[in-house]
């Protein structure tokens, strides 16, 4: 199973690098703009063939460049309900403060746990690689994370039940 | 108000598209010929003959990237799949070592192709595939990947 | 080796050098530009004049060195023409460039008595000197443009220019204004017909479609065309031998920027990305291959990080000289097909002279 974490990463990274080679571009649509192309989408070719690297049906990665921006959205392991629940609510708890997070977009793209959108202000500012570095780390830990709170959730619910149950 | 302006449906007409100065996919038309895409019988002999590199060999030269009927472009990437699902761990290096630069760019294309119809065991191939070409084509073939408009 | 100068942590858009290269034009990613003289020890570069005129980022600045002009463009629509005063400060002249995107690019004619700006709106202003009403006018070129024009280059003979745009195609335009220098008496390979905008020739990118053109330009014979595009390859078109596009796909990133070093010489940047911030020094024979990359041991040296995909806070700093991408690349010794030293500018705010001679064992006259 983790066999595959190592070539799965690898793919994700050398991707990322490839994708993430953005300029500061002006809008060709509406005067005096600039906006993520990758998200108004008004100019098909200022767009990049989408990618998609999957490690197995619940865990994949799409990747979506543009001459300015770039997509990034992934879809975290998900065994059962429990963790589907604990997913969805750290997603929606980040999210929500997503401005903190810099990079990390304010809703996730459909069919996917959580999007980050890195444009070229980001790359400008931060280097590139640890931008690269940043986003292999969140996948990296984001499964972690959530295997340690249903445990955590588990022992819960287990002293919850041993003391409810100390009164029969 | 009227129903008719609550619809926001207008809103979604892209009027740029009109502008006779506006960029148009593939102006030139119809390729004179479009391609058939490799041809199966040929690739599933090689592959029952043992000759996994002549078949990939042959479903990457043949591959139909130019062709705008998407029936044509999906059989072939099933058909690579398989080629490419038949190889051993061991064999790829010298299947890969085998190839041209043009051609491990068409090979980069079908696996990120092939990455999207995952299953736990075609996934872990692919990764390995997409790992052993890399190192070959470098970024340059990713590169290629996402800015091609004639797709796998 | 290398001169390295540092110009804070904004990104250097673009830099343009005076003729004896004592004084540097740079715009630190913001509305202004800012012009450094060279100095002594102590205080390397001293600001001498901050040119604040445009309202938005400039995206090209040109020095002519003959007749001592800048003329910049930036995302704002417009160009200012800058000549310098008794008292050593610039004065602007506005430009009407009659566009409605942003400008994103500028050159300077080789004659310097025109420079042509390229944009947003799909279109290249060609700009020249009216004397009765005393201030720059310009005639468009538009068609049969399809986006954002990304790159220029003019050709030696002052009236044919090379455009990239982002529709993956490169275009050579007649770049003639009759007002100014009547009908050109030498003729050229590339075409007959002079008048302005006419498009002489037009090459694809690819033959697999994509790849924005990220620079253009002519060898110092006007018979060569070389152009980098976004799908990590570079191309070559010899007039002398007809139409055909010779096409060198590498396994780097996309390169951003090329430039004429010898008579069959190119040196291009690469990366837009983190670990080939570095240039590329290429030779064109029959085949066309890569024949020598500038900084070896410190790519080498990154590669192997690479590969063991470190992770450890520790790597912060690359390898590599340039910590970001390279955005501009300029002539700094030396004239366009026989340079000996460049200079780039990067978008980790540094400014970096190389060297050829001493930074490659390539020797660009056998090659």
């Amino acid at each position: 199973m983790s066999s595959t974490l190592r070539p799965y990463l690898t793919a994700v990274r050398n991707t990322l690098h490839a994708a993430m080679c953005v300029d500061n571009f002006s809008s060709q649509v509406v005067e005096r703009h600039n906006k993520p192309e990758v998200e108004v989408r008004t100019s098909h070719e200022l767009l990049l063939t989408p990618v998609l690297i999957s490690r197995n049906e619940r865990e994949k990665v799409l990747i979506e460049g543009s001459i300015n921006s770039v997509r990034i959205s992934i879809s975290v392991k998900q065994a059962d309900d429990i963790e589907r629940i604990l997913c969805k609510k750290f997603m929606r708890f980040m999210m929500m403060r997503a401005e903190n997070f810099i990079v990390l977009r304010r809703k996730a793209v459909d069919g996917y746990d959580i999007s980050f959108l890195i444009t070229n202000f980001h790359t400008e500012q931060m280097y590139k690689h640890k931008l690269v570095d940043f986003v292999l780390h969140f996948m990296e830990e984001i499964d972690k994370e959530i295997s340690e709170m249903k445990l955590a959730v588990n022992a819960r619910a287990r002293i919850c039940a041993e003391e409810f149950l100390k009164r029969f | 108000m009227t129903t008719n302006t609550l619809s926001s449906a207008f809103r979604k007409i892209d009027v740029d598209l009109y502008n006779e100065d506006s960029y148009r996919e593939d102006e030139q038309g119809e390729p004179q010929s479009p391609p058939a895409g490799p041809d199966p019988s040929e690739v599933t002999a090689l592959l029952d003959a043992g000759n996994n590199i002549e078949a990939l060999k042959v479903v990457l030269r043949n591959a139909p990237l130019s062709s705008r009927n998407q029936q044509v472009k999906d059989a072939a990437v099933q058909l690579t799949l398989k080629v490419l699902m038949s190889f051993k761990s061991s064999q790829i290096d010298e299947a890969i070592a085998a190839l041209d630069t043009e051609t491990i760019d068409v090979l980069m294309k079908y696996i990120y192709r092939g990455f999207e119809f995952p299953s736990e065991k075609r996934s872990g191939q692919l990764l390995i595939w997409h790992e052993k070409v890399y190192a070959i084509g470098g970024a340059g073939s990713i590169v290629r990947v996402l800015t091609d408009t004639k797709r796998a | 080796m290398s001169e390295k100068y540092s110009f804070g942590v904004n990104p250097i858009t673009c830099h343009a050098w005076n003729k004896e290269r004592s004084q540097l034009a740079s715009s630190p990613n913001n509305h202004e530009v800012h012009i450094y003289q060279r100095g002594g020890p102590g205080c390397e570069w001293p600001l001498t004049d901050v040119l604040e005129q445009h309202d938005l980022r400039v995206t090209g600045i040109d020095w002519a060195p003959n007749t001592n002009r800048i003329v910049t463009c930036a995302a704002d629509r417009n160009a200012y023409v800058w000549t310098q005063t008794e008292d050593g400060k610039w004065k602007p002249t506005l430009v009407l460039l009659r566009i409605n995107r942003a400008a994103t690019c500028v050159r300077w004619s080789p004659k310097e008595n025109k420079f042509a700006v390229g944009s947003g709106a799909r279109l290249i202003s060609v700009c020249y000197f009216e004397k009765g009403n005393d201030w720059w006018v310009s005639k468009h070129i538009k068609k049969p443009i399809r986006s954002t024009v990304t790159c220029l280059d003019w050709h030696p003979n002052n009236w044919l220019l090379a455009a990239g745009s982002a529709d993956f195609k490169v275009r050579v335009f007649s770049g003639l204004i009759k007002e100014v220098e009547g009908t050109p008496t030498e003729p050229s390979k590339w075409a007959a017909k002079t008048t302005l905008g006419t498009c002489l020739a037009e090459f694809c990118n690819s033959n697999l479609g994509g790849g924005w053109i990220r620079s253009v330009s002519f060898s110092e014979d006007g018979n060569r065309l070389c152009w980098v595009s976004h799908d990590a390859s570079i191309c070559l078109v010899d007039i002398t031998k007809g139409l055909t596009v010779h096409k060198l796909r590498s396994k780097h990133l996309p390169f951003l920027n090329c430039v004429w070093v010898g008579p069959s010489a190119i040196v291009v940047s690469v990366g837009s990305c983190l670990q080939l911030n570095l240039i590329l020094s290429i030779g064109f024979d029959k085949n066309a291959h890569f024949l020598n990359i500038l900084p070896c041991s410190a790519m080498r040296k990154f590669q192997s990080l690479d590969r063991q995909a470190r992770l450890e806070s520790s790597d912060t700093e690359l390898e590599t000289v340039h910590q970001n991408a390279i955005t501009c690349l300029r002539i700094y010794k030396g004239e366009r097909g026989s340079a000996s030293k460049l200079s780039t500018s990067g978008a980790d705010g540094q400014l970096v002279i190389w060297d050829l001679q001493v930074n490659s064992p390539l020797k660009f006259q056998n090659v």
